[in-house]
């Protein structure tokens, strides 16, 4: 295993930059997911990193080798695909030997094949066509291929989105498990944030080719850097409110809570930090219900209107509430995040600053 | 009923058009189990008691046994060097969809738009000044350029159909470029090798002109056996024609019969996918 280094990397087509002189390092045994919209060049960034496409610049670095040079079957990295990739013909277990073939005395080539399709928990279809599993195993397939041969770099570009939607968690599970009990350099490209959050030690945050944000999912959770990170990280994303000035608009909600303002303002926070009450509090405010739909795991997701502001805040599926409504709101002081409403950029806390 | 019958009246018909065209193919083959008197009585014999003479006069011949090993090995030869060049080329094609790729296509094509005749006399000269004349790797290279542009585009077809992360995962698990085409790629259009094998194999089977020209006694195949050297003294051997095209075209029809299939997906350029 290694650690991926990426220097100035760049790559362009035509006029467009989809990856844009990127600087970051992905560490060595540690999950790293790419997340990002689509479009935003995170599968163009994995597939520079296999060997699979050419930078238009920059470096790529696995420990201290330089390997932008490197032809990809050189670079030794295990590749798995959005659709699964079996060698047709051969039963699952040749699919997953075919590689190490060469490499290894067959007792030794037995045993790691062995392994890792119990790992994937394969073993069971070991002498079944490849091609005549379903999707989901045919992925599983690819996975251990790409994992016996215990290379330096792991990358996988988005490798559930083909599989149905009901299959989708067995593979997760497996991914899980395989992060859990090997350690594997993982660079996992995904758009979906979930599957971030479950799997990565480090999520990497792109848009537009750029880089925006890297860290630990729960950091990048809690303190987005900006208001794009804040709002494509959560379900639904970060609320934003524009203060033009203390006192205007919907400061009352937050009066007293952030730094003292001196300009326009922008904050930000989470859905599900909102504390919806029915009855007011200190420092609670009034809020009309706008829309209550149920969302998955039978929460509300709430519409919520307090002056001329309009938020939405997560709620126990215990309550429930009507469509006009008025109920009151709090929204605990540290949960709340500043923004430079012109850069929409995280503000650092200023010591000090804050009352 | 009514309808039943009329389906029937229009399969009889249909069959009716179907023995039509087969019976000049059935007369020459009923020919090679006849007595040469039975072959040209008038009116014609269609009771006889068959007979292996024709076949084993034919069989007694030296130049019989030279045609057919020279159709065999000049097809064969022919047919499976201009496929594994033909293969190669298509990959590329396929996958490094350099500018032009259609272009460069279309100009393959081509050569197998202009006619024979056009082209045999500066074929004639070319082949002379190099001394191929009459030669066995001179004809062959000459029916390996001739099945080169149809294979080429039967296997595009079918590799276009077998996605290249086939190939990018081959070589992100180590294989050369080689073993991509040779162990991934290959095995996937096998249906496509073999329409390719089958249609190249009956167009230079049955090629006459350029044989003839630029080809010579030495390596003369059995359409030109056919065509010359079949005047004896007493007109043309007809018993030695009809068994000579017998043994010639049953081969093929055997092989076609059974490879209907590939030569309907090879027909298609691979575009009929899923049946094979």
């Amino acid at each position: 295993m290694a650690g991926v280094r990426l220097l100035g990397l760049t790559k362009r087509f035509g006029a467009v930059a989809a990856v844009d002189n990127l600087n970051v390092e992905f560490p060595d045994a540690q999950v790293t997911c790419l997340l990002g919209p689509s479009g935003c060049g995170k599968t163009t960034l994995l597939r520079m990193i296999a060997g699979l496409e050419q930078p238009s610049g920059g470096q790529i670095f696995f420990d201290h080798d330089e390997v932008g040079e490197w032809s990809a079957s050189r670079r030794n990295v295990g590749m798995v695909f959005q659709s699964p990739v079996v060698y047709p013909g051969l039963t699952v277990y040749d699919n997953v030997a075919l590689p190490l073939r060469g490499t290894l005395p067959e007792a030794e080539l037995r045993q790691r094949v062995g392994e890792v399709l119990e790992l994937v928990e394969l073993q069971a279809v070991a002498e079944r066509k490849a091609d005549s599993l379903g999707n989901a195993e045919r992925q599983k397939v690819s996975v251990a291929r790409a994992v016996a041969r215990r290379p330096r770099v792991l990358l996988f570009d988005e490798p559930v989105t083909n599989i149905a939607a009901g299959e989708r968690v067995t593979l997760k599970r497996a991914f899980k498990r395989l992060t859990t009990e090997v350690r594997l350099t993982l660079v996992y490209v995904t758009h979906d944030q979930t599957e971030a959050m479950t799997l990565a030690d480090y999520i990497a945050v792109m848009r537009d080719g750029k880089l925006v944000q890297y860290g630990p999912p729960r950091s990048v959770y809690r303190a987005p850097r900006d208001r794009f990170v804040g709002w494509f990280l959560g379900n639904p994303g970060m609320n934003f409110v524009e203060i033009g000035a203390p006192g205007e608009d919907g400061g009352s909600l937050f009066s007293g809570a952030g730094p003292q303002l001196k300009a326009p303002a922008m904050v930000g926070f989470r859905p599900e930090y909102v504390e919806v009450l029915s009855d007011p509090e200190p420092a609670s405010i009034e809020a009309r219900v706008m829309r209550a739909p149920i969302t998955v795991g039978g929460q509300h997701l709430l519409t919520l209107k307090a002056g001329d502001t309009t938020f939405k805040a997560k709620t126990d599926y215990r309550q429930t509430y009507a469509t006009g409504q008025t109920v009151y709101v709090k929204i605990p002081a540290d949960q709340l995040r500043w923004f430079d409403p012109a850069r929409e950029e995280l503000s650092p806390p200023v010591p000090g600053d804050a009352e | 009923m009514r309808p039943k019958l009329k389906t029937r009246l229009q399969q009889g018909f249909l069959w009716l058009v179907a023995v039509a065209f087969f019976l000049p193919v059935l007369w020459i083959f009923l020919a090679a189990f006849k007595t040469a008197g039975q072959i040209l009585a008038v009116p014609p014999s269609w009771i006889f008691r068959p007979t292996l003479q024709g076949l084993t006069y034919m069989a007694s011949h030296q130049a019989f046994w030279t045609h057919a090993l020279n159709s065999v090995v000049i097809s064969l030869s022919a047919v499976v060097l201009a496929i594994i060049v033909s293969f190669v080329a298509a990959y590329s094609f396929s996958r490094f969809r350099l500018r032009g790729t259609d272009f460069m296509m279309f100009v393959l094509l081509s050569i197998r738009m202009v006619p024979g005749a056009a082209v045999v006399v500066p074929m004639y000269l070319m082949y002379t000044a190099l001394g191929w004349i009459n030669t066995y790797p001179g004809i062959i290279l000459f029916y390996t350029m001739f099945s080169i542009p149809f294979s080429v585009w039967i296997l595009k077809g079918f590799i276009d159909g077998v996605s290249p992360r086939f190939d990018e995962a081959a070589q992100s698990d180590g294989a050369s470029r080689l073993h991509v085409m040779f162990r991934i790629v290959l095995p996937q259009v096998l249906p496509g090798i073999v329409a390719a094998f089958i249609f190249n194999t009956i167009f230079v089977w049955n090629e006459f002109l350029f044989d003839f020209i630029i080809g010579g006694n030495q390596v003369a195949t059995i359409p030109v056996a056919l065509a010359s050297g079949l005047y004896t003294s007493q007109g043309i051997d007809w018993q030695y024609i009809a068994s000579l095209t017998f043994v010639y075209t049953l081969p093929l029809m055997v092989v076609i019969y059974f490879f209907q299939k590939y030569l309907l997906v090879g027909m298609t350029f691979g575009t009929v996918r899923g049946e094979v």
